[in-house]
């Protein structure tokens, strides 16, 4: 506490001197100095090493770009209660997010589709939110990555929960970074955040404390969160290796405690999304399930824990809703993923314009059904 | 909105643009209420409609009580002011936690009640404004202060942006004198408080938010047993990380008001170089303890009934100065060891304040460190969402429980090291210096190096908007 109520001295606090109106008004005290040869130095030093740092990021092979931020993510999903609800809206994890290109799209399907799929997270909490929108009225593709999908894996949960809660704040930050800051410069990325570069140097590793990589920068997102894979993925061997080496981390062993929990969490899941899709179906909503290629480990690891039969097939029987696997189509064979999981950005079209017919057949089919 | 953020900058380069240029005096006050109300209401709008009513009621309130003579009519009327704002503020911060407590209690005496679902958003900022509108009823009341005459000047002070949702808590006389009389930042105020802001962006961005916060959310974030190291480090990290987040809020605040020619009052002084908690007091929110004392602990006797009640004053000061940070039980045993150490710290000077060696050099730095530590584990009821929680960090830390299994890897332990032993060097060197005499000293090169090095590592931070901690208060 303040000095009075600690002090013994009686005194002190009878002195109490909040002041009078009209008395004379507190000035802060200022140091005398040259201040603005300061600031001119402070403004060099800044420029001059603010331009050091994006030419060092343009160099290692990044380039501006839109960020993939929850604030992005809320003006597309603001589409659809805003006039857009009767759209085709994407949701699933980043293989949606980065293999399906929109332009490709409203290309042979003739519509530009919402893109809300949310990389390393299970779809299912936002087909809930829509589920319970009144103004989603549209057509739903939902994507299927097996090991985030059948265990409910939420890697960035802040997408989907900043929407129902956005400031007005927040909203003009989010116009002010994608017009001002974003399209201009290449180090202005989560993945070259100074405390993030730091963390990521080769520390000595402590007993006791896994040393866990994070997932590093994978793709490139427009303003309509058009994405595509990130050059440096494609072209840098040495870049997809560590991507595959984060990726292998979770290889090795089951997911969740046992074998027994796992599948307890998968009969969850399908549970889930089998309400979501009732819930859906009852107000028009047309839907259908696509599971992306993966490749190589990747696809071994979710073969191994997350079968067909005993997931993807299951899912579709109970939900009732119609899904197209990459493995049931020649034209989705064959594609190039650098790094076990994601399309390179050329085949990611190739893969686009054989996915959106299909999507639109199935749509078609339960039109029919109707 | 948040100082830390690209609407903040937006929205500062048009309110210094507006206060510059050659409008009436009136004019720009005029503008200044108006962007604090654009301030506040970016978070949520509604809520603008309890920062009317409080200044309304408070305005109107603080006049009546001036016209009346009658000292049980005044009493009343004061009361009027003061069941209004605590109302506000218990039905916004403390309606569910009553409910809770009451369940809690119920459930103690074997009667089950679930009460209703209490879905109440709290207002940013409420314990702040409903304190300073309420110290100028009381002043009044006191016959401390006038009311003043201008309703504007009075509406302003009370939403004047810099100061509004963290504080300083201020007191009519802070800012209403400055209201008074047009002031014009000089040039010097304007690049004085520009490095301010840099500073306290600094902090809170690089800090708080960018080095220390990690470290705290892995500690007090874990489910299991915690090594005592991992525990004393996590704890370190929030002390760190909560200075830095609040002063660095206070900082940018004064510097923003002085940009625009407004001094603020400071709230800090380098308290982790207390020596004792008397001293920590008088420099770790300076507005919010100076509050307490004028308005609770004097009013209840201070201490000029008796050593007795005198501890019974400073603990119900402090219980209450708890409660004030936050609706939980935890925050009250948070004052509660406040009181308790303010309370020992008497007992102990009474029985051995007079020996020589506590003003010999090592003397003080033994009874700074034994400060700091006690500090520390007063943080952890802060910190900690609930009582488990704290338990686990607080019996790691003090060496009770099975040895844990360790969570922070050696890039956290240097995230927390550095800064931390830092931290501390400046308080220890600042402790009796004043920052604008300290930077006048330093060459005007290495100045402009510092700030320029500042304002590079915020970018290259870039930092998430992320809200103040006293936010939520």
């Amino acid at each position: 506490m303040p000095s009075s109520i600690s002090s013994s001295d009686g005194a002190r606090e009878a002195r109490i001197e909040p002041g009078q109106l009209g008395a004379l008004p507190y000035v802060r005290p200022l140091p005398q100095m040259r201040a603005g040869a300061a600031l001119l130095i402070a403004m060099a030093v800044f420029a001059i090493a603010l331009a050091g740092w994006e030419a060092y990021w343009r160099d290692w092979g990044s380039e501006p770009a839109i960020r993939n931020s929850p604030g992005l993510w809320s003006i597309q999903r603001r589409r659809i209660d805003h006039g857009e609800g009767d759209r085709t809206v994407i949701i699933g994890s980043s293989r949606m997010l980065f293999d399906v290109q929109l332009p490709v799209w409203e290309r042979v399907g003739g519509e530009r589709p919402i893109q809300l799929a949310i990389e390393g997270t299970s779809p299912l909490p936002v087909m809930e939110q829509l589920a319970d929108d009144p103004d989603f009225t549209g057509r739903l593709v939902i994507g299927v990555a097996p090991d985030l999908f059948f265990t409910g894996f939420t890697y960035v949960s802040d997408k989907y929960e900043l929407y129902p809660k956005e400031t007005p704040s927040e909203r003009v930050a989010q116009r002010l970074s994608m017009n001002l800051l974003e399209p201009w410069l290449a180090y202005y990325d989560e993945d070259f955040a100074l405390i993030t570069v730091l963390k990521r140097q080769s520390w000595p590793t402590r007993p006791g404390v896994p040393a866990f990589m994070s997932v590093r920068k994978l793709a490139v997102s427009q303003a309509d969160r058009g994405t595509h894979m990130w050059s440096k993925v494609e072209d840098d061997p040495e870049y997809a290796r560590l991507c595959q080496r984060v990726w292998a981390q979770d290889f090795g062993e089951v997911p969740f405690e046992s074998a027994d929990v796992l599948q307890k969490k998968i009969a969850g899941e399908i549970d889930r999304a089998m309400k979501a899709a009732a819930k859906l179906r009852a107000k028009g909503v047309q839907m259908v399930f696509v599971r992306a290629p993966s490749d190589a480990d990747y696809l071994a690891y979710e073969d191994r824990w997350f079968p067909r039969a005993t997931t993807w097939d299951v899912l579709l029987e109970k939900t009732g809703v119609p899904g197209i696997h990459f493995e049931d189509h020649p034209a989705m064979q064959g594609l190039r993923l650098p790094e076990w999981s994601h399309l390179a950005a050329a085949d990611a079209g190739k893969y686009t314009a054989a996915l959106q017919p299909l999507v639109e057949q199935a749509f078609a089919a339960q039109r029919k059904g109707d | 909105m948040t100082f830390n953020s690209l609407t903040f900058i937006a929205f500062f380069a048009i309110v210094w643009l507006l206060h510059n240029l050659p409008f009436s005096w009136r004019t720009k006050k005029i503008n200044l209420l108006i962007a604090s109300y654009v301030f506040y209401a970016a978070w949520n709008p509604p809520f603008i409609l309890l920062l009317w009513a409080s200044t309304f009621i408070d305005w109107k309130v603080a006049h009546w009580i001036d016209r009346t003579e009658e000292p049980r009519r005044r009493k009343q009327v004061m009361l009027l002011s003061v069941v209004f704002n605590l109302g506000m503020l218990g039905y916004f911060k403390y309606g569910g936690f009553l409910l809770q407590s009451f369940q809690a209690l119920a459930a103690g005496v074997g009667i089950e009640y679930t009460p209703p679902a209490w879905d109440i958003v709290l207002p940013i900022g409420i314990s702040f404004y409903t304190f300073v509108t309420m110290s100028y009823t009381l002043d009044v009341y006191l016959r401390r202060a006038r009311p003043g005459k201008s309703f504007l000047d009075f509406a302003l002070f009370v939403t004047y942006f810099p100061h509004l949702v963290a504080g300083p808590i201020l007191r009519p006389t802070d800012l209403l004198p400055q209201f008074e009389r047009e002031s014009r930042a000089t040039a010097q105020q304007v690049k004085w408080g520009l490095m301010l802001m840099t500073l306290g962006l600094f902090n809170k961005i690089v800090i708080a938010d960018g080095l220390l916060a990690p470290v705290t959310d892995k500690v007090y974030g874990a489910k299991d047993a915690l090594p005592m190291l991992d525990a004393w480090l996590g704890t370190l990290a929030f002390s760190g990380q909560i200075f830095c987040d609040f002063a660095g809020y206070t900082t940018t605040a004064i510097g923003a008001s002085l940009v625009l020619g407004i001094s603020l009052i400071d709230n800090f002084r380098y308290p982790y170089a207390s020596i004792g908690f008397s001293d920590f007091w008088r420099r770790w929110h300076i507005s919010l303890s100076t509050w307490l004392r004028d308005y609770l602990y004097v009013p209840l006797g201070g201490n000029r009934k008796g050593p007795g009640r005198t501890y019974v004053n400073l603990m119900l000061t402090m219980l209450l100065g708890g409660l004030w940070h936050g609706a939980a039980w935890t925050f009250v045993v948070w004052g509660g060891l406040h009181g308790l150490f303010l309370v020992g710290e008497r007992l102990l000077k009474q029985a051995w304040g007079r020996l020589a060696v506590w003003d010999s050099w090592p003397g003080k730095v033994l009874l700074g460190a034994l400060t700091y530590a006690l500090v520390n584990i007063t943080w952890v009821f802060f910190r900690a969402h609930d009582f488990p929680n704290a338990w686990r960090v607080l019996g790691a830390m003090l060496g009770f429980g099975p040895d844990g299994k360790p969570v922070l890897t050696t890039w956290l332990i240097v995230s927390v090291t550095v800064p931390i032993a830092a931290l501390l060097a400046t308080h220890a060197y600042m402790r009796e210096r004043d920052l604008h005499v300290e930077i006048a000293r330093w060459p005007v090169a290495l100045v402009g190096l510092a700030w320029g090095a500042m304002l590079f590592l915020i970018a290259a931070t870039q930092g998430g908007s992320s809200a103040f901690i006293y936010f939520q208060f």
